[in-house]
């Protein structure tokens, strides 16, 4: 988005502020966006309350300084009034921009939907195009690589899983030394935060394409919980397969146990909330407008907590992975991630078998 | 200052911490309160921005073990200041949420979310007087 962040960044840091340039850089950008469907008068009137408003206050400040010289003067009062007045400024200042960047997401999205449009038409060779070149991406343009770029990464990070898993299972099947088989199981945990860095990388581009597990088979997607697995049910998977444990041993898995769900817990009901104050967002007053209003662009902004919510879903799948590293021996862990991948290969070829399953006619 | 704490029925409490996740609602009123104080006097207190769901995250976890936190919504307008006078007390830099144990800066959600996975969460919060058993 193309517009002068960095003024707002160093005003906010300066001690002092000037209302009266701050009403005027707002006006004139008011008055730029030349989109004619937003409706402008709605826009300018908030842009003239906002001065009016502010006019009146300094009006007043400038009475009641006068009245106070008369009196007495008090020096710290004076300040206290600018501090007061400066803090008033900022606000409204505040709320200006947020009114501003709420209409611009508006068109953004208008924007979005007219490219969209326009794509469609030409494809179904309705519209041979006129200014635009051919190899125009549009906004979703950048969106769509990121996640291109993301499907190819995890083939090849899927690729080099299955070859890890292959050498997990010759090596625990023939004897080689701890070491050699704690390079393996460095080597498998690397492999699992690679993932999760990737994902929070295309977390930023689209967060409801991680959410959503696009990128995962359909049996995997079944099993989903904030874009990937429940730290709790992977625990379930892998405890079997890693006996005998010792007595300390049990103790501390079930205490990771309990700290997984508890945690798991927690961020579901996070994520309720969130569910919660998007709906009410979108739903507040003002039905009946349409769907360009600035409720769309305040949801948007409350729903850029769900990337945090992803990272901190895969956070605390590296912390239980890490844990487990730490309470296992290098063969149990060893055992552990093989049983893990094979858990997940088993889950991609259910995914296959359903998907070709010859079924009777209804 | 002005604490939620003492004067209201417990049920009032209860109810109304509902919709933070938990956790007894502190407020700030007016710029004479002493955040350095609540900070002092709570064995765990929670700051965070008012409807901030990773704050509600926080709140969630820490009553699931047992520990009853308060819990200081800031509004957008009062973000900055609280930021800073939290900094200064702190003697380094704060984001939200952010999550005092024993009258000293714990972290955040990410903090909270690792120590608790270690097994280290639970024992720091008794030895602040925020737990007991």
């Amino acid at each position: 988005m193309d517009f002068p962040s960095t003024q707002f960044v160093s005003s906010r840091t300066m001690g002092t502020y000037e209302p009266i340039h701050q009403i005027g850089m707002w006006g004139e950008n008011f008055k730029s966006i030349s989109n004619p469907n937003i409706s402008a008068s709605v826009i300018v009137d908030v842009a003239n309350k906002l001065e009016n408003e502010s006019e009146t206050t300094s009006h007043e400040m400038l009475a009641s300084t006068s009245k106070h010289d008369q009196e007495a003067s008090k020096p710290f009062d004076k300040i206290q009034r600018r501090l007061a007045q400066n803090r008033e400024a900022a606000r409204k200042s505040r709320l200006r921009k947020k009114a501003y960047v709420q209409q611009l997401e508006i068109s953004r999205l208008k924007l979005i939907q007219l490219e969209q449009e326009l794509e469609r038409s030409r494809q179904q060779g309705l519209y041979v195009g006129g200014g635009l070149d051919t190899g125009h991406l549009g906004i979703s343009g950048a969106v769509n690589s990121g996640i291109a770029a993301f499907e190819m990464g995890y083939e090849r990070w899927m690729e080099e899983q299955n070859k890890q898993i292959c050498e997990l299972r010759s090596a625990l099947n023939a004897q080689i030394s701890d070491i050699e088989l704690r390079i393996l199981v460095e080597s498998g945990m690397s492999h699992y935060f690679e993932l999760f860095r990737m994902k929070s990388s295309v977390a930023k581009a689209d967060v409801f394409y991680v959410m959503s597990g696009k990128w995962k088979t359909s049996a995997e997607r079944f099993f989903s919980w904030i874009g990937g697995f429940r730290p709790s049910e992977l625990l379930k998977v892998l405890v079997p397969q890693i006996d005998p444990l010792t007595d300390q041993q049990i103790l501390d898995v079930f205490n990771l146990k309990q700290s997984c769900q508890q945690a798991e817990d927690a961020l579901s009901q996070g994520m309720e909330k969130l569910r919660e104050t998007v709906s009410a967002t979108l739903a507040s007053d003002q039905m009946g407008q349409g769907i360009y209003v600035p409720q769309v662009a305040m949801a948007m902004e409350k729903l850029e907590a769900l990337v945090r919510f992803v990272n901190q879903a895969d956070h605390l799948r590296q912390q239980t992975l890490q844990q487990m590293s730490y309470i296992l021996t290098t063969r149990q862990a060893a055992r552990g991630l093989l049983a893990l991948g094979e858990y997940i290969q088993r889950l991609q070829a259910l995914s296959t078998l359903c998907a070709n399953h010859p079924r009777e006619p209804a | 200052m002005a604490a939620a704490g003492g004067v209201r029925s417990r049920l009032h409490n209860f109810l109304e911490g509902a919709d933070i996740g938990g956790g007894r609602r502190l407020v700030i009123t007016g710029c004479k309160t002493s955040l350095k104080k609540l900070v002092v006097e709570n064995a765990v207190i929670v700051f965070g921005r008012r409807g901030c769901c990773m704050c509600h995250v926080v709140n969630r976890l820490l009553l699931g073990l047992g520990v009853n936190p308060a819990v200081c919504e800031v509004d957008e307008e009062k973000e900055e200041a609280v930021l800073n006078e939290l900094s200064i007390v702190n003697g380094g830099g704060i984001q939200f949420p952010a999550v005092f144990v024993g009258g000293k800066l714990f972290g955040g959600l990410d903090r909270v979310m690792s120590t608790h996975i270690t097994g280290e969460l639970v024992p720091i919060l008794k030895e602040a007087g925020a737990l007991w058993l």
